[in-house]
């Protein structure tokens, strides 16, 4: 049984007035599955309060070299099934552990429209962003808050794990 | 490369991009080599993660006290998240995790030659960190640079958590070598004498034997030659052992004034290629590792399979 199980992309929080940022993804059968791997793979030190995680194939990505190769179609007249779309943005070329950042909601019908009415909106410093991810509400599993003593906070206790823990070790500086 | 005029605009705009310092994307234009050696590089790298786990996992049982075993299990952990970071960063370029994991298991794939190299003693977990992860430090500090944005931010995560293998195997051999006993210093020689040069030869072929790396360097994937890089861990390394009354397995080591660098002996390279090419004294037994952990997983991905699809019903 080899069969490759559904990608989940991975959002972690920091600390609760910080952004969720994707982080990269894990591979599972189920979102609680995928949420406890995303705990085992990107929070193995204390720098998380909260995961989420949302399936690949509910991801809407295009990058500004894309929109500007083809640029987005106009609205269509009637917008049905309006939902609540998360926008997520890059706007730094700067190195980064991290992706795209959560930036907003958008109510939608479609990615799509999601994409077109965030960038109109002016909400989102549209010219600076190299990247847009487009997620429904809906598809995203959350890490619970009762999760966190289970989840993140045996991490804290790892402290051999940071390097500051082992503080400057030279044999040239020692002897000096 | 591309003669198609169209590729031609496309390329010389992405070389633009890249001199200007941007990241390319999942979903930006890239020519074909571009993603085709990225993804020889990236799941190459976290093969090497995942083989990395080898030699240092035999002493988990072993250690000698609670602390250092606690410390070589989280080094372990996060070797196994560094090879699910990366296997993540080629996806983005098209290629399953499947399929590098089957590259992988029947020998087409490549890794590290260095985790082809036996640990023999306590000690060898201690060069691993310093010395090994070290000279992996040097490349991925580098990496970290590139061009490609979900492997540079790989990178970046891993270097950071790298540190701590670093500065632990760093500690042990200092501690050992200024307070240890007799028997426990000359562990320590003894293993930086089989580990010096394989860690030299991690750095891989000299430049002039590199045919990859001007293109690699042109497209901001390197940014620094494999003898550069070399020679610039040799430099900070060499003083730092030699303080601790090491000696280094190299004869012909001495520190030119001029340059300002220290200099080696010449490179074993026969021996690099043969261990690339398979015939090292642990690629069989790193594979059958492989396999059998693989082997022996079934029953859990069937579990949770199951049990995810019970969760559905």
């Amino acid at each position: 049984m080899d069969t490759q199980w559904p990608r989940y992309e991975v959002f972690k929080q920091d600390s609760p007035h910080k952004a969720h940022e994707a982080v990269g993804s894990v591979h599972a059968p189920d979102a609680e599955m995928a949420l406890l791997q995303a705990r085992d793979v990107f929070v193995r030190r204390p720098s998380a309060v909260s995961l989420w995680v949302v399936p690949e194939t509910a991801v809407f990505a295009i990058t500004a070299e894309e929109i500007a190769a083809n640029p987005v179609p106009p609205l269509p007249p009637i917008a049905t099934h309006a939902q609540t779309y998360l926008v997520f943005t890059k706007t730094s070329q700067r190195r980064s552990m991290t992706f795209v950042r959560h930036v907003g909601e958008i109510v939608a019908a479609t990615p799509q429209i999601a994409l077109q009415l965030a960038m109109e909106s002016g909400r989102f410093n549209e010219d600076a962003v190299f990247v847009w991810w487009l997620v429904p509400e809906s598809a995203i599993t959350r890490s619970e808050p009762g999760d966190i003593d289970s989840l993140f906070t045996p991490a804290h206790d790892k402290t051999y794990r940071q390097q500051s823990y082992y503080g400057f070790v030279s044999p040239t500086r020692n002897r000096k | 490369m591309q003669s198609d005029p169209v590729d031609t605009d496309r390329l010389q705009e992405f070389e633009t991009r890249i001199a200007r310092g941007e990241k390319i994307e999942p979903g930006d234009w890239m020519p074909d080599e571009y993603r085709r050696q990225l993804i020889r590089m990236i799941s190459q790298h976290a093969h090497s993660e995942v083989v990395g786990m080898l030699p240092e996992g035999a002493w988990i049982t072993r250690a000698p006290n609670l602390r250092r075993k606690m410390v070589l299990m989280a080094k372990v952990q996060d070797e196994a998240g560094h090879g699910q970071y990366l296997y993540h960063a080629a996806e983005t370029l098209g290629i399953s995790r499947e399929e590098m994991l089957a590259a992988l298991l029947n020998g087409r794939a490549k890794y590290s030659s260095i985790f082809n190299y036996p640990t023999l003693t306590w000690a060898d977990v201690a060069w691993i960190g310093w010395l090994v992860d070290g000279a992996a430090i040097k490349n991925q500090t580098m990496l970290a640079h590139c061009s490609y944005g979900p492997y540079s931010r790989a990178m970046v995560r891993i270097c950071a958590e790298e540190t701590f293998h670093y500065k632990q195997g760093k500690e042990m051999i200092v501690h050992y070598m200024s307070s240890g006993t007799p028997k426990q210093k000359a562990m320590v020689q003894d293993g930086l004498n089989r580990w010096w040069w394989p860690m030299l030869m991690m750095f891989g072929p000299h430049d002039t034997d590199s045919p990859n790396s001007p293109l690699l360097i042109r497209w901001g994937i390197k940014t620094k030659s494999n003898d550069t890089l070399r020679q610039e861990f040799i430099n900070e390394e060499v003083p730092e052992l030699l303080a601790l009354g090491l000696t280094i397995p190299d004869p012909q080591l001495a520190f030119n004034e001029a340059s300002g660098s220290w200099e080696i002996g010449p490179i074993n390279w026969d021996e690099f290629w043969q261990v690339v090419r398979g015939n090292g004294p642990m690629n069989a037994e790193r594979l059958a590792a492989r396999q059998q952990a693989h082997d022996n997983g079934l029953w859990v991905r069937e579990a949770v399979a199951a049990y995810a699809a019970k969760q559905q019903a």
